[in-house]
């Protein structure tokens, strides 16, 4: 008798728990959705409430973070417009599946800064009639050419293959001009393109070759070959003394092994300065880093060893809004041949902690740089390519 | 007499409750499947096509699980199904690129399951290396060699893919409950109406018993990694149905959603008599659903991971709910 008593509170308990859990996120999401609304309705134009879905890999780092806050509490609380995010998207199913929810859910339009499968992205955006733009990345040369006549797909906006090389390079020559002979690299999450794109540039303004070559596209493809940067096939008067790649159980020993061999920078093409100031910091390596303009990367320039950032800051997503917005408005913004647009946008550089806070400062809060102001002057139904081509060349 | 009457009582007492709780990852489903579209429709979002989502979402677990349960009966486990289906889908694309012959890429996926199955029960039977081991270490070289391949030769694009236009005319419920229904079938009959299930359960439950009785366990191990692999092969299909890509990722979450699909749908990991071949479909379909119905009730930025958190909840109570029913000093019937 006693057992079966037992056992019945043990389930009661259980199901209590898990009942409870369910309804103390309900109440929160139900209290959480209409506050949203509410600020949006304040300040916004009348009309419909245009619903955006964002898919996102990347939830917690920083920048997607920044990303979120600048559409959920700036733009949100400026246009009618409501973001609905996904979880960490992982592959290319979820990614389907996701986009598919959202268009279930009445979405109009869906920004996407996941990148598994774009092509697929684009695919299943035109079968459900949803609007569809790219705010991080770009579709590779041949994607675009396939997918640019699409009628949903919208444009993309963000730095491309060729920027990222360009932000590489520019990188590693400013080492170059600082004068340094030996440098060890970091390759991040080589064989993610962006990074591949990075390095390459990076060995190229080293003024270094990669197995015989310094043209971008055979460089790119020999790393892509290599899964990673093989320091053996890097020629040149900057020494790369070692390499390393990743984040998994034996980073520390080979971040560890590349400072033993003394390089006089560290180069790393992302993330350096999520996984490795403090170590870099206490062995007085000055490093760089291609990332974000956030609190971290700026206390990392002002007290650490961090000497050379190429960032994007929060509001570069603001023309990504406008594209979609024009688009669920009735403008859809097309270039001069009546494809989707392809706008690449420019990394910031600072070397210092003053060059810093003149980009990170001005994104943040109630004046980032894609501000109310700057945002209406391409959003409407005037609206053409050339004015949105005009403002994002200009930042 | 009396000492009888109150011995067949306490049996017929005991079948009641054996079969409540039997029946309780069907109530289960039911319930959530209820709350399901009453969360949907309160939402005000298209059922319809939610459902449609749901099973897309869940068909591949449940083949694949449904595949892995003959291992599972056994007592043993293989976690590198997850990597065998990206293996098996990998291969696929590349055959099909470069063949461009579409019945020549199916009998590779099938083809490649089943041989990564099969290299797995050969470690296992014939070289009694534990399961454990080798699947852990299978999981890892199968999802090396399949990223290797897939990053070497999707280049800037991240993955490798087919034509989404061979695969579209398929993406559509009426063909994948097809696929699904006839293998279920084929497995219901393998398990339930043939020698081979019952001498699995058997070996599951008491493998020294079974040994002296003359069952040869490598034999039946076989057979059981055969079909698992069956059943990698169709998941690796209907995945490139679904997505016509296949990137690193692809298939990453099966391995470990096939304990929970085996779990939600009432069976013991531990195999043996109380196996059934029903608890990957009846498991798999309810935690997609019980994972939908989280993430439309639960706000997204409320807290990530909440929806885990929640899940191995309901988790914890199933093992414990179903666990009682192997609490018993009977054995089983």
């Amino acid at each position: 008798m006693k057992k079966k008593v037992t056992k019945l509170f043990g389930i009661v308990a259980a199901c209590v728990l898990s009942m409870s859990m369910l309804m103390g996120c309900g109440t929160g999401a139900a209290t959480d959705a209409p506050a949203s609304t509410e600020a949006g309705s304040e300040t916004t134009d009348a009309g419909k409430t245009v619903k955006i879905g964002v898919l996102v890999a990347d939830v917690s780092g920083e920048e997607a973070q920044g990303f979120r806050s600048y559409y959920e509490n700036y733009v949100a609380a400026n246009y009618n417009v409501e973001f609905d995010y996904t979880d960490a998207l992982q592959s290319a199913e979820e990614e389907k599946s996701a986009i598919e929810k959202f268009a279930s859910q009445g979405c109009d339009a869906i920004i996407s800064l996941s990148s598994s499968d774009r092509a697929m992205q684009i695919e299943t955006c035109e079968d459900y009639g949803v609007y569809y733009a790219i705010a991080s990345g770009v579709l590779d040369d041949e994607q675009y050419e396939t997918y640019k006549g699409y009628e949903y797909f919208v444009g993309q906006v963000g730095p491309s293959n060729e920027t990222e090389f360009m932000a590489g390079k520019a990188m590693g020559e400013y080492f170059k001009n600082q004068g340094v002979s030996s440098v060890a690299m970091y390759g991040a999450f080589i064989p993610n393109p962006m990074h591949v794109y990075r390095a390459a540039g990076v060995i190229a303004g080293l003024g270094d070759t990669y197995g015989g070559t310094d043209d971008m596209g055979a460089i790119v493809g020999q790393i892509f070959e290599d899964q990673g940067v093989d320091i053996s096939k890097v020629e040149g008067d900057v020494n790369l003394v070692a390499y390393l790649q990743g984040y998994g159980d034996t980073t520390t020993d080979e971040l560890n092994a590349a400072i033993q061999k003394n390089p006089e920078a560290f180069i790393s093409v992302g993330m350096a300065t999520t996984f490795f100031t403090q170590p870099l910091n206490e062995a007085g390596i000055p490093f760089s880093d291609i990332d974000s303009f956030t609190s971290m990367n700026g206390s990392a320039i002002k007290e650490g060893k961090l000497c050379y950032l190429a960032g994007k800051y929060s509001s570069s997503i603001g023309p990504t809004f406008a594209l979609v917005m024009n688009a669920v408005n009735g403008n859809v913004i097309r270039d001069s041949e009546g494809n989707a647009v392809s706008f690449s946008q420019n990394y910031l550089v600072a070397t210092d902690g003053d060059t810093f806070d003149t980009y990170f400062v001005s994104d943040n809060g109630d004046a980032p740089i894609y501000d109310k102001e700057t945002l209406d002057s391409i959003i409407g139904e005037d609206v053409t390519y050339d004015d949105l081509a005009a403002l994002i060349s200009s930042k | 007499m009396g000492a009888k009457k109150y011995e067949g009582k306490k049996l017929s007492k005991h079948s009641v409750g054996q079969f409540l709780i039997s029946a309780l990852p069907f109530f289960a489903l039911v319930v959530l499947f209820i709350v399901f579209c009453v969360v949907v429709q309160a939402k005000g979002y298209r059922l319809d096509r939610y459902l449609e989502i749901v099973f897309d979402e869940g068909v591949v677990l449940a083949v694949v699980a449904t595949g892995a349960i003959f291992i599972y009966t056994l007592g043993t486990f293989d976690i590198s199904l997850g990597a065998s289906t990206l293996f098996s889908a990998t291969m696929g694309v590349m055959v099909y690129n470069a063949t461009e012959n579409f019945l020549l890429m199916i009998l590779v996926i099938f083809a490649s399951g089943i041989m990564c199955s099969l290299f797995n029960s050969v470690l296992a039977s014939v070289f009694h290396i534990p399961a454990f081991v080798t699947t852990v270490a299978m999981m890892s070289v199968l999802s090396a060699i399949a990223g290797q391949i897939i990053t070497t030769n999707g280049g800037a694009l991240g993955g490798i893919s087919i034509p989404s236009a061979i695969v579209k005319p398929l993406d559509v419920p009426s063909v994948k409950i097809i696929l699904l229904a006839v293998f279920f079938l084929l497995c219901l009959f393998v398990f339930n109406y043939t020698k081979v299930g019952r001498r699995q359960k058997f070996i599951g439950g008491n493998p020294l018993c079974a040994t002296l009785t003359g069952i040869k366990y490598n034999k039946y191990a076989i057979i059981a990694f055969v079909m698992a692999g069956l059943g990698v092969g169709l998941g690796a299909l209907l995945t490139l149905i679904y997505t016509p890509s296949v990137t690193t990722t692809t298939a990453s979450s099966i391995g470990m959603n096939i304990f929970i699909a085996i779990v939600f749908g009432g069976m013991p990991i531990s195999g043996g008599a109380r196996s059934r071949i029903y608890a990957a479909l009846v498991g798999g379909f309810s935690y997609m659903l019980l994972n939908d119905v989280l993430e439309l009730v639960i706000d997204s930025s409320a807290a990530y991971g909440l929806t885990q958190v929640i899940s191995a909840v309901f988790f914890l109570a199933v093992v414990y709910i179903t666990g009682m029913n192997y609490r018993t000093k009977m054995l089983p019937r």
